[in-house]
């Protein structure tokens, strides 16, 4: 079964969301809601869509990954255009979380609908139980629940629950589109009460809040400790309540509390604290609110962060949280549940609260704990699920902590104790199974992951900033592991080593894919080293580093074998250009790249204007003479342009139209490796580049633009500097038309001016900006 | 009985030629201050040095101080030569002028710091506790407090002191225990011992005022829970007129190797009455406040002592008559040569100069900065000074107080025998100038300050601030014929700096021993450059002046060859410390502590 066409009913946050990453994967989307009581005969009865496709548009960060697929969106409404619904495949039900509302429009639906068509719901509460009641049993058969999470084109949970009567040919084909074409990450739930992610998340959050307001911690303090030292992003909880929106906790609570099991821990956890209840009335509902638990204070023209007194429900200056246990945390979890501060009995509490409820929960909200794990990471961006959280602190400390407390010890969790969850054997992951075995975590078919190859061999080499793992097939890939995945000369190293190893490519090894499994592939040079560097004067050393990085990538362009970049995340500066300098880049979605140097008042000096350049250059659909390539590189670089897409990529030539595209991160090194396999048959090394530049005139030209932009105020005064660098660079220095410049003097070009860059004050105040308080420095 | 000569040609040379003294004067609030200004308040300042307190270094020596009934009494000369001194407005000369000092820049008081230490060292203690002092309460005390005590303070009948060391803590200041308890009337009641405490109780003033470092009832544990206290020895009524004692005492007096007129007490602090000074719990904060001057302070002791070793073994050398130069008979008409003559005196001699002049410049150097940091108008020229301050103190505190140590050791040297006995002054020379490698934070606390602290702030900005100057200066000046003898020296012992700097920040994130291990050698390397970088200055300025035909010849052609030695005898020692650097800690640290 295909879906060629979808529909998507309800254009609130979720529903318009899921219709615009539709789109994303490139299918045709009706977005229909009701029509607006106000509209009349002669009003636009489809302004609700129409609406929400406007907020789309502008939505933050972007719910399309290319300004063009919003044109795949169809608006209408539900009274002229439910008769459409008969020409789509797939239709998604995203309305209000009213099961009288949703059973009604089933049955509109299930009137027009073609036959053999999908429906879901992308209900987070109701049972698929409950909605199906009262249906047709075809619609049964073709019913599913598809649960998105918010914003649905960056969460990549979905969690997808089938009933007794579904058809598993439709749930195992939606199950695939949503991997491969929507890149999601697929937990097969059971039909339970807020399913794995949200069951386990407000019973978490609950748990979080109660135990900061009974030990009197302050909402940094609670955020601090059920934060980063979980592996839980720094919002912690309040930051999160803030984030979704206090008014959402009621609704979520009441419905889980009408559908839970009567024994369900949850309800006894449950209270509604008086000051949340102040705060929904008077609007202090979070970030779409007037503030919640934190808000910018900008009375009196200021901007100061505040935070809620949670005994006194008044806002107060916000100040880091200073706990002994939050850096005890430093040393492990264990530590942190061991510390006698209040941050440590805070920790202490919700992780046995939380984590002896999610072991209650298998099997029965999923088959196994792997699900749950998986639910959490990719649903609620923890770092480690709930199982690999109590493998941290041990099964037997949960288990002893628990009996200590007086409570039961839940099922599973007994039958782990002695052991772990998970453990690794022969190099392969398994995990407890709720016999009590340990059976292997299978990946499906065309996920190949770094990380269970690094479980499964040594690596082949390794230094401090980078190894070499054996992928298969004679593929070796290279991954950073610095810091951020900064760049420094031992990656450089790795890859020549890489390069050294591979050699002609008919030995051992055939391609070299370039990936790692970090939040970002790289953010670029390690700037701290640079830094540091050029503080003690250090010009030589410097130069050498930027000669090296430009030799490294040039040697990667020029092997006798294929190089696959395969990026994910931010792939900015130097992380950038090492991709420019590949055969061929097999990017995931998520990448945003972009050669932003001159934020810290430098240029792309390691091949970067010159790789960028030639594309352009190349581009046979330009107008004719080669200022508008100059001028478009310049644009792209001294505006620090960063893509916000793979698609994006495409348009500024960081990707070129053969550069692949990957919507599912677990997929990306697999596509990679088939790339660099296919390359690899019958390799030939790219011509050399050679390019005929107008040097000064075309410099003048670009620095004049500049001028305009200083005299309007939007260009600082080192803005012209940096800019003047990059014009010189970019038009070829002293050169004129005559003279065909090489690889190597664009590369000289490079690196003298990105020396001169460094010498000047400006460019080493940004720098210090920048790796100071992580901001650009508008000088 | 020793000579001294405050070295005034030398300071002119620095102020005038190499260093432009008229941009003090450019400095908001040093207007007036202008080059023949300052050079007539040092001029008197030498004069004062040389006929006051000079002649009582060695009496005070040999009759030092005297403790009885809780009386310290100071040496004979002592309390007439601090009313001299305070009634010449000495002791105000770079206090604020709205508490009735003078308000010239530091630059000028660090100078005739050198002049006072070299002539006296005991007797300068006493003022510069005072200016310690004044330097926290002006920073951090509060209006009323101000009001009362800085100008008893500044016109010198009040003296000051810095109380921190206690019997079981000196270096780690967090283990502290003196006690201070909050009274109703907003004061505190004050209760420990405190040791070592330089001019804690003495003659020569009607009231002692010590700033106590003590803890609240509530404060947290280590030196984030210390909070800094003024307690005067007299507790004066509303007026500032001297009233009831205070409950501090002097338990005893330390005997000590050197500085002996200078009186080491032990003090105790029985309920005594104090109020607090800056926020509770900031007292480390506002006790650093003055630390950074304090310790250049003590740096210009080492430099001073030297300079006055010096002077007397130059004298003697030409002077002492003893065999004949290897190379032939050089005074014929005379029993034996002069010891001059001799390659090994000339070493100890010319060792002793190229430290002393280079130090000298250095500190003129880091004075001007920290009148620049703090009145220049442009906030980016402030901090860049403040940088660079930060760093060259320990460099500078450690460098020059060690040296110092070895110049006056080589000056004894010079008197052989006649040096060992007490008679010429050159052994208390020696014996004075130990204390200062130790107090206001031992030479190896300092090396840690520098590797530990200053070197990877702000990812190496502080180190920006001395190294860019240096590279810019030797791409300056690298192809200069005339300086072939001084700038590819200072080039290549740079570079070994650099390598050494880059060396440490690396391998000291991975392992803090290995930073620890190398500290003071690398501080001494990064001195040795600094000096390298004031000598490679002053030949430059030296040649163009010789080279335009101005100033004094004789003056200017001893300048370059003094700095020729340094660069050829000295600066490679760079060489050495560097590889001392490469060894790592391991030759250190894989020693048992059992087997020792």
């Amino acid at each position: 079964m295909d879906i060629k066409s979808a529909a998507v009913i309800g254009s609130g946050v979720m529903g318009s969301g899921i219709a615009a990453h539709l789109a994303n994967a490139g299918i045709p989307v009706l977005l229909l809601d009701i029509v607006p009581p106000s509209a009349g005969e002669s009003g636009d009865r489809s302004a609700v869509a129409k609406a929400a496709l406007d907020r789309l548009l502008k939505a933050e960060p972007a719910a399309f990954m290319h300004k063009r697929n919003a044109r795949l969106v169809t608006p209408g409404n539900i009274e002229d255009d439910l008769g459409a619904l008969a020409g789509v495949d797939w239709i998604i039900e995203a309305v209000v979380e009213n099961p009288a509302v949703k059973a009604d429009l089933y049955r509109r639906i299930d009137a027009v609908r073609k036959p053999g068509s999908v429906v879901s719901s992308n209900t987070s509460t109701i049972p698929l139980a409950a909605l199906v009641d009262g249906q047709s049993e075809a619609f049964r058969r073709d019913f599913l629940i598809t649960h998105f999470f918010n914003p649905p084109r960056y969460m990549r949970l979905l969690e997808l629950v089938t009933g007794p009567d579904t058809r598993t040919d439709a749930a195992d084909a939606l199950a695939a589109v949503c991997d491969r074409r929507l890149g999601k990450g697929v937990v097969r739930c059971n039909d339970r009460s807020g399913f794995i992610a949200n069951r386990i998340g407000t019973f978490w959050i609950q748990s979080a809040v109660n135990a900061a307001m009974d030990l009197g911690l302050t909402v940094e303090e609670a955020d601090a400790i059920v934060g980063r030292p979980m592996g839980i992003p720094k919002t912690g909880v309040f930051g999160l309540i803030d984030l979704v929106g206090l008014d959402l906790m009621p609704y979520i609570a009441r419905s889980l509390l009408a559908t839970l099991p009567p024994d369900d821990a949850y309800r006894a956890l449950h209270r509604e604290p008086e000051l949340f209840t102040r705060m929904i009335a008077e609007g202090f509902t979070g970030r779409k609110g007037k503030g919640g638990f934190y808000r910018i204070n900008k009375a009196g023209g200021g901007k100061v962060k505040e935070a809620i007194d949670l005994a006194t429900g008044a806002y107060r200056p916000s100040g880091k949280a200073q706990l002994a246990s939050i850096d005890a945390a430093r040393d492990g979890l264990p530590a942190l549940v061991a510390h006698p501060d209040k941050g440590g009995r805070y920790a202490r509490r919700v992780l046995l609260e939380t984590l002896s409820y999610a072991a209650g929960l298998v099997p029965e909200i999923a088959g196994d704990i792997v699900a749950v794990d998986e639910a959490m990471r990719l649903g609620y961006n923890w770092k480690h699920g709930p199982f690999e959280l109590i493998d941290r602190l041990g099964a037997d400390w949960l288990a002893a902590a628990l009996d200590e407390a007086g409570q039961p010890v839940p099922d599973l969790l007994r039958r782990a104790t002695g052991r772990s969850f998970y453990r690794v054997t022969e190099g392969r992951l398994r995990y407890l199974t709720v016999d009590g075995d340990h059976a292997e975590v299978t990946r499906p078919e065309g996920v190949l992951l770094l990380a269970d190859v690094k479980r499964a061999t040594k690596p082949v080499a390794r230094n401090a900033s980078a190894s070499l793992w054996d992928i298969g097939d004679g593929v070796l890939c290279l991954e950073f592991t610095s810091k951020m995945n900064a760049l420094d000369t031992d990656i450089m190293a790795m890859a020549e080593r890489a390069a050294g190893l591979i050699g002609d490519g008919r030995g051992a090894w055939k391609a070299l894919v370039v990936h790692n499994e970090g939040d970002n592939f790289s953010v670029g040079a390690n700037l701290g080293l640079a830094l540091f560097a050029l503080n003690i004067a250090l010009w030589p050393e410097i130069e050498a580093m930027a000669e090296r990085g430009q030799q490294t990538y040039k040697a990667l362009k020029y092997a006798p074998f294929p190089v696959v970049g395969a990026p994910s995340g931010m792939a900015l500066g130097g992380g950038c250009e090492i991709l420019l300098h590949c055969d061929h880049v097999q990017a995931h979605t998520e990448t945003y790249m972009g050669l932003v140097e001159v934020g810290v008042g430098l240029l792309p000096g390691w091949g970067g204007c010159k790789e960028l350049l030639t594309r352009h250059m190349a581009d046979t659909k330009r107008p004719g003479g080669p200022m508008p390539a100059i001028a478009a590189a310049f644009e792209t670089i001294s505006t620090a342009r960063v893509a916000k897409s793979a698609f994006e990529a495409r348009d500024l030539k960081f990707l070129r139209p053969g550069d692949g595209i990957t919507m599912n991160r677990d997929r990306l090194l697999a596509d990679a490796k088939a790339k660099a396999l296919e390359l690899a048959a019958g390799y030939t090394p790219p011509e050399p580049v050679a390019l005929r530049l107008p040097g000064p005139t075309a410099r003048l030209a670009l620095e004049l633009a500049v001028e305009g932009f200083r005299a309007t105020g939007k260009a600082t005064p080192h803005d012209v500097v940096v800019s003047g660098a990059v014009a010189t660079v970019l038009s070829g220095g002293d050169t004129d038309i005559t003279r065909e410049l090489g690889e190597d003097d664009l590369l000289a070009l490079e690196r003298r001016h990105f020396m001169a860059l460094l010498h000047t004050p400006g460019t080493v105040a940004r720098v210090e900006h920048m790796l100071t308080t992580g901001k650009p420095l508008r000088n | 009985m020793p000579i001294y000569k405050a070295p005034l040609d030398d300071v002119r040379f620095l102020l005038t030629d190499l260093f432009d003294a008229g941009d003090l004067a450019t400095l908001p609030g040093h207007e007036e201050h202008t080059p023949d200004l300052i050079d007539a308040v040092l001029t008197e300042g030498a004069r004062l040095c040389e006929e006051l307190l000079h002649p009582l270094n060695r009496s005070g020596d040999e009759e030092g101080c005297h403790l009885a009934n809780g009386v310290v009494t100071t040496p004979g000369g002592f309390r007439e030569a601090y009313a001299a001194y305070r009634e010449g407005g000495w002791t105000g000369l770079s206090a604020d002028p709205a508490y009735g000092g003078q308000g010239l820049p530091h630059t000028v008081q660090f100078i005739l710091e050198e002049f006072v230490c070299a002539a006296n060292l005991s007797f300068g203690m006493y003022p510069g506790l005072s200016h310690g002092a004044y330097a926290a309460l002006h920073r951090w005390g509060s209006p009323a407090l101000k009001d009362l005590y800085l100008p008893k303070i500044v016109d010198g009948t009040w003296s000051g002191t810095m109380c921190l060391t206690e019997p079981h803590c000196g270096t780690d200041l967090g283990l502290l225990r003196t006690r201070a308890v909050p009274q109703d009337d907003g004061s505190y009641a004050i209760t420990g011992t405190k040791i070592f405490i330089s001019a804690g109780e003495h003659d020569l003033t009607e009231n002692i005022l010590h700033l106590v470092l003590a803890r609240l009832p509530d404060a947290p544990a280590g030196v984030k829970g210390i909070s800094l206290f003024l307690v005067p020895k007299v507790l004066p009524d509303a007026d500032g007129r001297p009233g009831a004692r205070n409950g501090v005492t002097c338990g005893a007096i330390e005997h000590k190797m050197g500085i002996k007129a200078s009186s080491t007490c032990v003090m105790n602090f029985d309920d005594a009455t104090g109020w607090l000074i800056g926020e509770p719990h900031k007292g480390m904060r506002a006790m650093f406040t003055m630390m950074n001057s304090a310790r250049l302070g003590v740096a210009i002791q080492g430099l001073g002592l030297a300079e006055a070793s010096y002077q007397n073994a130059v004298a003697y050398a030409r002077d002492r008559l003893q065999g004949r130069s290897v190379s032939g008979t050089k005074a014929p008409e005379k029993a034996a040569d002069p010891i001059i003559v001799h390659p090994d005196v000339r070493r100890n001699l010319l060792t002793m100069r190229a430290f002393i002049e280079g130090a000298r410049a250095l500190s003129v150097w880091v004075g001007m900065a920290i009148d620049r940091a703090e009145r220049h108008p442009d906030p980016e020229a402030r901090q860049e000074a403040d940088d660079l301050v930060a760093l060259l103190t320990p460099v500078v505190k450690a460098y020059f107080t060690d040296a110092g140590f070895e110049a006056t050791n080589l000056g004894l040297q010079v008197f052989g025998g006649h040096g060992y006995i007490r008679e010429h002054g050159m052994e208390q020379y020696v014996r004075d100038a130990r204390i200062a490698q130790i107090y206001e934070g031992a030479n190896g606390i300092q090396a840690l300050d520098l590797v530990g602290r200053k070197m990877p702030q702000h990812m190496g900005r502080l180190l920006r601030r001395f190294f860019h100057p240096v590279a810019a200066f030797i791409a300056e000046t690298m192809d200069d014929d005339a300086l072939a003898a001084f700038v590819p020296p200072l080039a290549k012992a740079f570079a070994k700096l650099q390598q050494a700097t880059a060396l440490i920040a690396q391998k000291g994130q991975k392992n803090p021993d290995e930073a620890a291990a190398a500290a003071s050698d690398y501080l001494r390397l990064f001195a040795l450059v600094a000096l390298g970088f004031m000598w490679a200055r002053m030949a430059r300025t030296a040649h163009a002046r010789l080279a335009a035909g101005e100033g004094d010849a004789a003056f200017l052609t001893m300048k370059l060859r003094t700095g020729r030695f340094y660069m050829a005898k000295l600066l490679p020692q760079t060489d050495a410390l560097f590889r001392t650097i490469l060894a790592g800690a391991e030759p250190l640290m894989d020693v048992e502590a059992d087997a020792f």
